[in-house]
């Protein structure tokens, strides 16, 4: 289980050759807390995305960690980067196989004693087994993006960001990729989605956010639909 | 052409008949480059990754000059060293002229900027993704580094080879440098140009293939582990 923790984000803004992209936005996140972020194309939401992960810059933020004084964003990069894994809409796969790519991830996590048998595991959480000697930059986009969220399980993150993780996605991949993420939110990780597609999420019982004019918006999520877990697992006769 | 036949011939007998002048000068052309190579990596490869995913302020102007040394003369560069080297120099007072540190000095010189330039093609055409992949998975900075190596090692190893290439066979810079003192700096470049001058071609052309032979593995080496690619760190 993860520990207990709480990122307070406050006035994120962001400006690319002095076009404004965000302004002003704050939220709080915890455990087992999950956003869903829509918004238009260009909106933002990478942005945002990458900034709350300590990858990319911004020009204005202060973060608060679990009740501390607030800080700013770049004196809690390091930290940022430490407990939260930006996972890209075209996850990179590192050359070789998969097990390298599960190796790779295991070897950096110190907190994993038994490395080899903490790779089996994975791989047989995320179904990989059969893909293990395959070169993993030759995987199809769901084969990727299982791979991509079984290094993410084994990294063992406080929060995770996923960039558009459905698309391109069928329905066995986008239902798979449901389990997994459902996974992660019961071991106490906090999971932010930026998606055009937030029914598919509705089984995460996430928060809707909507980034539009470089505000984000706190949105009533649409009725569900068919529920893409329920569909996955009734097609499986589970 | 019965000269290049005959000449070609005795060139071969005089190789594997383990001539030791010749095998000498084989030695020293090759310790001084790969010394020279060495030396010249590890700075090539940071200067390079700086260039290319650094944001500062004379980005653009230094990946400029460093593009603009790589058509700069192997003679200009042994002649600035000379200067700097010879009694008079700011150097002059260690003594370097005519060793073979001052060869690896002019070769260092010379392979620095190519390795930088295509080093620095290549950080640029990786994804970037794999900087920040490797960072995101829980990667310090320099295991980062490594990492990006890694996935660019084909061109990284293209790089090398080239930069190997230019100095192992370059003549101006050694010639003024080392001064082609027998059994101490004449390579083989050097000595091509002085068996030549004096008429020995069979001794010229026995180090010339030495040199193609270089190519050859070089490139096939480059061929072999491209095909492959399943090295691994």
């Amino acid at each position: 289980m993860i520990d207990s923790f709480q990122f307070g984000y406050r006035d994120i803004c962001k400006q690319y050759r002095h076009k404004p992209v965000l302004t002003d936005i704050s939220f709080t996140i915890g455990n087992s807390d999950c956003f869903i972020i829509t918004g238009e194309n260009g909106a933002g939401k990478t942005t945002l995305l990458r900034i709350l992960a300590g990858i990319e810059r911004p020009d204005n933020a202060s973060i608060t960690i679990n009740q501390a004084p607030a800080k700013s964003w770049r004196s809690c990069r390091a930290r940022l980067s430490q407990s939260a894994m930006y996972l890209h809409q075209q996850p990179y796969m590192l050359s070789g196989s998969v097990r390298r790519n599960l190796e790779y991830t295991a070897r950096l996590n110190a907190a994993i004693i038994d490395k080899p048998a903490a790779v089996d595991q994975i791989m047989h959480w995320a179904g990989l087994e059969l893909l293990a000697t395959q070169n993993a930059v030759s995987l199809s986009g769901g084969q990727q993006q299982r791979v991509a969220l079984a290094r993410a399980r084994l990294r063992d993150p406080q929060l995770l960001l996923l960039d558009e993780p459905t698309a391109n996605l069928d329905t066995d991949g986008r239902g798979r990729t449901l389990l997994m993420l459902q996974a992660f939110l019961d071991s106490g990780t906090a999971i932010v989605i930026s998606t055009h597609d937030p029914d598919i999420f509705q089984d995460l019982q996430a928060q809707a956010l909507h980034l539009e004019d470089q505000t984000l918006f706190n949105k009533k999520a649409a009725p569900s639909k068919v529920s893409d877990i329920a569909s996955y697992q009734k097609s499986r006769g589970k | 052409m019965d000269v290049l036949i005959a000449s070609t011939l005795e060139a071969f007998r005089l190789l594997f008949s383990g001539n030791a002048e010749i095998w000498e000068i084989i030695g020293i052309s090759f310790r001084v480059s790969t010394l020279a190579i060495l030396l010249a990596i590890p700075p090539a490869l940071i200067i390079a990754f700086v260039l290319a995913y650094g944001n500062f302020f004379g980005r653009r102007f230094l990946i400029s000059l460093f593009n603009t040394f790589l058509s700069i003369p192997a003679v200009v560069i042994g002649l600035t060293l000379f200067i700097v080297l010879s009694r008079q120099g700011p150097m002059g007072d260690l003594g370097l002229l005519f060793t073979q540190t001052a060869m690896m000095m002019g070769q260092f010189i010379l392979c620095l900027p190519i390795l930088i330039a295509m080093a620095h093609t290549s950080f640029q055409a990786a994804d970037r993704r794999a900087w920040e992949t490797a960072r995101t998975l829980g990667a310090n900075r320099f295991y980062a580094f490594v990492t990006v190596l890694y996935e660019i090692r084909f061109g990284l190893l293209a790089a090398m080879l080239a930069a190997y290439g230019r100095i192992i066979s370059e003549v101006g810079a050694s010639m003024m440098l080392g001064g082609n003192i027998a059994h101490y700096t004449r390579n083989i470049p050097t000595a091509i140009a002085l068996e030549t001058s004096k008429g020995n071609f069979a001794e010229g052309i026995a180090l010339g293939v030495v040199l193609l032979f270089l190519a050859f593995v070089l490139n096939g080496l480059l061929h072999h582990v491209q095909g492959k690619g399943s090295i691994h760190p």
